[in-house]
């Protein structure tokens, strides 16, 4: 981007636009009280964050950025505004004091720490010289294919990523267990339809809705099948998938959206996800290799039947890593499954507990 | 020159965004803004990708498209009805059954 101009750097200048941009929605999340005002803050800092991301040439961070920041965790704060008040309780100017001192040292000392940082892109920083330079040498011949982020979070690294499939696991046991799994509000009590004048009938929002989910899904797959070869993968793939149930349960409600995809289905889906990842790094042991050492996935005289014709004909040198690639294949999908199906947990724990409080004004039901 | 006026525009338009979701006054402007700004989002992401010859940032373009209009859903519906669980339908459930 650089050159058009002498002197200008078209690259810094985004760059310092978007920090500040940032920089003063946090100034106004901060500042404000009402709670709706910092939920939208915060998603539009999402967005930005994620261009950032982007300029930074880190597309499956913004990818992520995007779907969770965004996304989900938009539409799970107002689950939880519902299920609280809708404005901060004013503080005293005396208990305000040490957490604003605190939190700008801490702020402080971080800036202080970027000025040891390397250079950004510098080739000689130790991200850059030593595992990430082996990882990019290495990938090519290990396992063939081209995103090396891919690669190193779902093979190379692959027990890491097991861990946080684990984590995003029990992040739905814990909403669980504070919430529950919304599924009284599908149970007991019919929903009453909103009730609205004429305007009120929603019939182009319905049909936008209806043409919407499918091919929200689609692009999820999409996303999920093409992870190998540009941003992408199991994590941001789940939470689309996600939200396309999503997008039923808002337009549809959520008594119909639990009929289609029960939460007994999704709970289940998603321990199902962990045993899938767990199970293949234990069928790399029993076949002669480490945990999640997918080169052993296979036994070698299985290995050698599977046609040529899957990944088109092969070059004599670099031999297909079919272990590598079905073992990638088959963990993302367990990332998949554990991801969708715990945001819709959780979006199902919110959203059926909100019908269950007590709306505020309202007489408390005997019900809630 | 010319995507980087584009998007230097687009920048402009987005700081206009991030001052109307700030000041309000009510929470429908701050709504508009948001959906407003994810519109310019897509389209920056656009040029970026455009730019640094990186088609592949159109995926998450498209991915922001997606997700801008389930979370503005979303919103809407908070604002308008402080729920996120009803059917938004006049029908009553019986001739209801949509899905």
């Amino acid at each position: 981007m650089t050159g058009y101009i002498p002197g200008f750097d078209a690259n810094l200048a985004l760059d310092a636009i978007l920090l500040v941009m940032l920089v003063v929605i946090v100034a106004a999340i901060a500042a404000t009280h009402r709670m709706l005002s910092a939920v939208i803050l915060m998603g539009l800092y999402s967005l930005v964050s994620a261009v950032w991301l982007v300029v930074m040439d880190a597309a499956d961070v913004a990818f992520t950025e995007a779907v969770v920041g965004a996304g989900v965790s938009t539409i799970v704060l107002l689950g939880a505004i519902l299920l609280t008040r809708g404005a901060a309780a004013k503080v005293s100017g005396r208990r305000r004091f040490l957490p604003a001192v605190l939190a700008l040292g801490v702020g402080a000392i971080l800036i202080y720490a970027t000025l040891d940082l390397p250079d950004f892109g510098d080739p000689a920083s130790p991200a850059n010289a030593y595992v990430g330079r082996a990882y990019l040498e290495a990938t090519g011949n290990d396992m063939g294919i081209p995103n090396v982020v891919t690669a190193v979070l779902s093979s190379y690294r692959g027990f890491d990523t097991l861990g946080e499939t684990v984590v995003i696991f029990a992040a739905a046991i814990g909403v669980a267990i504070m919430l529950g799994f919304g599924e009284r509000a599908m149970a007991d009590r019919t929903i009453e339809p909103l009730a609205g004048g004429p305007a009120d009938h929603h019939v182009v929002l319905r049909v936008a809705a209806k043409l919407l989910i499918p091919i929200i899904a689609l692009y999820a797959f999409y996303v999920q099948f093409h992870g190998d070869l540009g941003p992408g993968g199991g994590f941001q793939a789940g939470v689309i998938l996600a939200v396309a149930v999503i997008l039923h349960a808002l337009v549809f409600g959520l008594k119909d959206t639990m009929a289609a995809v029960k939460p007994k289905f999704a709970r289940g889906v998603a321990a199902l996800g962990v045993l899938l990842y767990a199970g293949i790094g234990v069928t790399c042991i029993v076949n002669g290799g480490g945990f999640l050492d997918y080169d052993h996935l296979f036994p070698r005289h299985i290995e050698a039947q599977i046609p040529d014709w899957i990944l088109g004909p092969a070059d004599p040198a670099h031999p297909h890593h079919w272990g590598q690639h079905f073992g990638i294949m088959a963990i993302e999908l367990g990332v998949l499954f554990t991801v969708a199906a715990t945001m819709v947990t959780i979006f199902y724990g919110f959203a059926g507990r909100s019908m269950e409080a007590p709306q505020p004004g309202a007489p408390r039901s005997g019900a809630a | 020159m010319l995507l980087i006026g584009a998007a230097a525009g687009l920048l402009v338009a987005m700081s206009l965004m991030i001052a109307r979701a700030i000041m309000g006054p009510s929470h429908y402007d701050r709504i508009l803004a948001a959906n407003s700004f994810g519109t310019k989002t897509v389209l920056l992401l656009a040029i970026i990708g455009f730019v640094f010859g990186r088609p592949a940032f159109l995926d998450i373009a498209l991915v922001y498209a997606l997700i801008n209009f389930v979370t503005t859903i979303a919103l809407m519906k908070f604002f308008r009805y402080r729920s996120l669980a009803a059917p938004l339908t006049t029908h009553t459930p019986k001739e209801g059954g949509n899905g």
